[in-house]
């Protein structure tokens, strides 16, 4: 009797799990793609959906409110997409490119993600990306100063240069040409 | 004692002492501390820009290390200078005295010692004109050479504050430094 009901729940349960894996399943991830994160710069956030369920996903909504406008201005792509269906085992991406208006810390934190697991669901399944973490904003003067050719500024130092240089040399060299001429015409 | 001879005496005595005194003549020390105050000043230009110093807030360090420099960078071109004089002066003195000889020849009331003497202060006046400028260029060079080489690619991962003094002190310094050699 009692093996019979321990038998009974575990079909049971499988059914239930064997039901879920009918069902779409989304996975999402959220990058930050830049190796450096510098003020007044581009950030470039990729976005990959897996669905690793058994049937297609419908109405995936993807909607990403961690940019306030007050710290990030949106240069490229939205913060918000759609996708009318993702098959099984497919998988989609979305990039957007911001811009950072100020230096400091910054949390970069989950996007939320909407979908229909089924075409007979009503409900939509919720979920959030992954986060990437804090990253740091650089300084523009910090990072211009560590990789900025700078080729102006060298060519303005050697124009600045050529006098202190130039003017000695030239007044050296016509007064030795002056008597090494006179020096080298007496040995003939 | 008779005060012609005197006279004579003095008066080569008195080149002969230019030529072998260490010491430079108002006109010199001026040119040479406004050619090392200036070239001094350059590498102001390039921590501002390249480094991204601020021009205000780093005043006292700029201030300091140029004074210092042009102090360093004069020493070095009075040692140089004083160097070369000698040399410059072996070299052009068949040249110098050829021209001297060549300009004074139909002055029959001059008499040979006065020509000798023109020939040596011009030969004194000539490797002073070259030593001068050459000692100029030089140690620019060299400086400027010394003070990139530091700032760019030894000191780079410090601070631009510590890289500019460093930079400075050591250019500066090493130049002095060599210029003591007596080649």
């Amino acid at each position: 009797m009692k093996l019979l009901l321990i038998v009974g729940i575990f079909s049971i349960f499988c059914v239930v799990l064997g039901t879920d894996n009918e069902n779409a399943r989304l996975l999402a991830s959220k990058t930050i793609l830049n190796q450096f994160l510098v003020e007044d710069k581009d950030l470039t956030v990729q976005y990959d959906i897996y669905n690793v369920g058994a049937s297609a996903a419908l109405d995936v909504s993807l909607v990403d409110n961690s940019f306030p406008d007050s710290d990030f201005q949106l240069i490229h792509g939205s913060l918000g997409v759609r996708w009318k269906r993702i098959g099984p085992s497919y998988n989609v991406s979305h990039v957007a490119i911001l811009r950072p208006k100020k230096p400091g810390y910054f949390n970069f934190t989950s996007a939320e993600l909407s979908y229909l697991p089924s075409e007979a669901a009503t409900e939509p399944q919720l979920g959030y990306t992954s986060a990437p973490g804090e990253g740091v904003i650089a300084n523009f003067k910090d990072y211009d100063r560590k990789f900025s050719p700078h080729f102006m500024d060298w060519a303005a130092f050697a124009i600045m240069t050529l006098p202190s240089l130039g003017i000695p040399f030239l007044l050296w060299r016509s007064s030795k040409s002056k008597y090494d001429g006179a020096r080298a015409k007496k040995s003939n | 004692m008779s005060s012609k001879p005197n006279k004579k005496l003095t008066k080569q005595e008195e080149i002969l002492l230019q030529d072998f005194s260490r010491n430079v003549s108002t006109k010199s020390s001026a040119l040479f501390y406004g050619n090392a105050f200036i070239v001094s000043g350059i590498p102001i230009w390039l921590f501002w820009r390249i480094h991204q110093m601020d021009l205000y807030q780093s005043i006292i360090f700029f201030v300091v290390m140029t004074l210092v420099s042009t102090y360093l960078v004069a020493m070095a071109y009075k040692n140089v200078k004083f160097v070369l004089k000698h040399k410059i002066a072996i070299k052009r003195g068949d040249a110098v005295s050829k021209e001297v000889m060549k300009k004074v020849a139909d002055d029959k009331k001059m008499s040979k010692q006065e020509k000798e003497e023109r020939i040596l202060w011009k030969k004194n006046e000539v490797a002073d004109y070259e030593a001068t400028t050459f000692s100029i260029f030089y140690n620019n060079a060299i400086f400027l050479m010394l003070v990139i080489l530091a700032s760019v690619y030894i000191l780079k991962s410090l601070s631009p504050a510590i890289n500019y003094s460093l930079s400075m002190g050591v250019a500066s310094g090493l130049l002095a430094l060599f210029s003591t050699s007596s080649k």
